[in-house]
């Protein structure tokens, strides 16, 4: 039986990689988060070049899966929803390296009293992403638990919409200049943005849930 | 001429590919887990097999409803039925083959005068509803333990992809086989009494008869029509009745071989005899119509909303109407096959009331006082005979059936060397039998029959009840029927 499901059970595993590299990516976006906003540069460094790492391996990944799928012609009525559920989750891996990125090229300089509501973004950002990653693993083997996890990734956007929200109120009731005020808020919103990307992901997931019910 | 005659049977073969195929393979291809060409090769492989390895006589029900006695009218009838299958398969629409060609051959009975057994063609026609309702119902069970299984197991997408697939491929493997082996005989059994082919002994596979080399060409003729035209026939199984998806395509095609296999298969049916437990009635049901009816039976058990009944109305008027062409078609072609192209379409059969099949009545036990009528007059028309018979009688059906078998003139003239290409049929016992009647002229086929059976080898079973002894009989009827068209002898002892 193996033998004959190898193929198979090959992409099952890429499948299943390419979703830990996207929950890897996000823990690492959460230390690499705290170690900017306790000043361990080095450290927050080399959990960009890791995440980069990992980006160049899920975009391998996912071309590798795609091609797979259509050479093979498998799955044929979801290949274009699992390929565009993998390209999304992608993107939220791009996501996550380009806002470190930003925090890498502009070092913002972060407030200390900022630092909590900070943190709290971005662990319901990730937090978000890492319910994201259980939808879809669901998606692909136990329908029913789709909808719990959405119903989750949906609460936590919601999370870091609303901490996110408090936590720009405060940049701009801090007494410090406008143009620092416009680059703290950026980075604010860029870190609520993973969370929608994830929520963007699960809008299309639950319709391609429905269109796989029997 | 032959060669010429057998041209329509091919034309029914390719009809016959270009619609079936799509009962088995069109949901799988519509739904992309197979593509069209993998489907062709693996249905044209298992067809063919089926054909050869497996093909059977004619259709029973085919063959109760009128046997076409001239090879002219069989190529008429063919004709026919190839020509209103190939207008459905052009209009995309999965009609069913013994349906169409039972439609032809009522129209050869009508022109030749003969009797159209109303039962059978009862039993044929109670299967436009039973098919389609018993697929409906076997897909929408099946849909139902597929949801809940395939909630409970949690297999991964892609491996549920791969079982479908498997199944989908094993599944239309085995239906082509059968279809090979069961419908070879609607398309070429008719030409088997004129076979052109003569046995041929190759090297390594043996001897290969010349019926083999028949179903083979008959087969062939079905691989053509799949590569050529199927392709629209399955659009409409899988995409236009009902959008389906791979698993619900697995389920029509499950439900199709279930039915399929529980009414028509006699070894289950034996099988359920054998255990006293009431077995499912053997009813022609049309695979066409079990697929269209397990589509339909899906889309109803997901709710009905996204069922296209235009299509459904189309096909059902279609399933109507196909018969009623095949015979207007069949009726018209024979007449101009007969009266413009000068072609024997009906071997004239005469019907004779003298002291001989008088007293052969009275010895079944039926009252010749009704025969007063008809006595000392001959007919030509069996049908005319059957109605006079049955407006001056008290006889029954069956009765009035065994009058006009016994009264039948059919001139025949022993004669061993015809029977030299079906010696491998007969013991050596029947053949010498055969050899004590050497040149003797016989008017009717029973009187054959009775001088035969003064030899203990012809002599049928008397309690047919076991199924040994119901072989042994079959296959007595079976050699009965080489010996009379063998010594058939049109012109003599009129």
């Amino acid at each position: 039986m193996p033998l004959i499901l190898k193929t198979t059970r090959f992409i099952e595993a890429q499948i299943d990689t390419f979703l830990d590299i996207v929950s890897d990516s996000a823990m690492m976006f959460q230390l690499a988060v705290d170690d900017y906003l306790n000043d361990r540069i080095q450290q927050f460094e080399e959990r960009l070049s890791q995440i980069r790492d990992n980006e160049h391996r899920a975009d391998d990944l996912r071309v590798g899966i795609e091609r797979f799928l259509y050479e093979r012609t498998l799955i044929p009525e979801n290949r274009g929803d699992v390929l565009a559920i993998l390209e999304n989750t992608d993107e939220v891996i791009d996501n996550m390296k380009d806002s470190l990125l930003q925090f890498s090229i502009e070092m913002p300089v972060i407030p200390e009293e900022l630092d909590d509501l900070w943190m709290q973004t971005t662990k319901a950002s990730v937090a978000a992403v890492e319910q994201l990653v259980f939808a879809v693993r669901s998606f692909f083997r136990d329908l029913s638990a789709v909808n719990n996890y959405i119903h989750k990734v949906y609460f936590f956007e919601r999370e870091a919409d609303h901490i996110g929200e408090k936590l720009r109120r405060q940049i701009f009731a801090m007494d410090i200049e406008l143009s620092r005020k416009s680059q703290l808020r950026f980075f604010a919103i860029h870190i609520e943005k993973i969370s929608d990307y994830a929520q963007a992901v699960c809008d299309r997931l639950s319709i391609y849930t429905i269109k796989r019910q029997l | 001429m032959v060669f010429i005659y057998l041209l329509s049977g091919l034309f029914l073969g390719w009809s016959f590919g270009a619609k079936d195929t799509a009962n088995i393979f069109g949901a799988a291809v519509e739904t992309k887990m197979i593509s069209f060409k993998r489907a062709a090769h693996i249905a044209a492989l298992f067809v063919t097999l089926g054909a050869v390895l497996d093909g059977s006589g004619p259709s029973q029900t085919l063959s109760k409803l009128g046997s076409v006695n001239a090879l002219g009218g069989a190529f008429t009838v063919a004709l026919a039925a190839a020509a209103t299958i190939t207008i459905m398969v052009r209009l995309g629409i999965p009609v069913a083959t013994s349906q169409t060609l039972a439609g032809a051959i009522i129209g050869w009975n009508y022109f030749a005068g003969k009797l159209t057994d109303f039962s059978s063609l009862a039993a044929i026609g109670s299967s436009w509803i039973l098919a389609p309702v018993l697929g409906a119902i076997f897909a929408a069970v099946l849909f139902y333990i597929f949801r809940y299984y395939l909630s409970k197991v949690q297999i991964h997408m892609l491996e549920q992809d791969f079982w479908t697939r498997f199944w989908l491929v094993i599944i239309g493997a085995f239906g082509a086989y059968a279809l090979g082996a069961n419908n070879i005989a609607n398309i070429v059994g008719i030409f088997v009494p004129v076979n052109p082919f003569k046995d041929v002994n190759i090297p390594v596979l043996g001897m290969v008869s010349g019926v083999t080399q028949l179903f083979l060409l008959g087969s062939l003729s079905i691989v053509v029509g799949i590569y050529t035209y199927s392709f629209k026939v399955m659009k409409t199984v899988g995409k236009d009745l009902f959008n389906l998806s791979p698993i619900t395509a697995l389920i029509a095609v499950l439900s199709e071989s279930i039915v399929l296999f529980l009414f028509s298969s006699k070894g289950l049916h034996d099988l359920l005899v054998s255990l006293h437990i009431p077995p499912i009635p053997l009813v022609p049901v049309s695979a066409s119509q079990i697929i269209v009816g397990s589509v339909l039976g899906i889309g109803l058990a997901k709710g009905g909303k996204n069922i296209r009944y235009t299509m459904l109305g189309k096909i059902s008027i279609a399933w109507i109407t196909a018969p009623l062409i095949a015979f207007f078609f069949s009726f018209v072609a024979l007449f101009i096959v007969q009266n413009v192209f000068e072609q024997t379409v009906n071997v004239e059969s005469r019907y004779v009331f003298d002291r001989t099949t008088i007293e052969a009545i009275e010895k079944l036990g039926y009252d010749s006082k009704y025969l007063s009528t008809v006595n000392g007059r001959s007919f030509e028309n069996e049908l005319a005979l059957y109605k006079e018979l049955k407006a001056y009688s008290k006889f029954s059906k069956d009765q009035l059936l065994d009058i006009l078998a016994t009264t039948e003139l059919y001139p025949m003239t022993v004669d061993s060397s015809k029977l030299l290409h079906h010696k491998a049929k007969f013991s050596s016992e029947q053949l010498q039998s055969i050899a004590t009647l050497e040149g003797k002229q016989f008017r009717h086929k029973w009187q054959l029959a009775q001088a035969l059976e003064r030899h203990a080898c012809w002599q049928p079973k008397a309690l047919a009840r076991t199924k040994k002894a119901e072989a042994y009989n079959h296959n007595l009827r079976n050699l009965m029927d080489t010996l009379y068209s063998s010594f058939y002898k049109a012109g003599i002892a009129k």
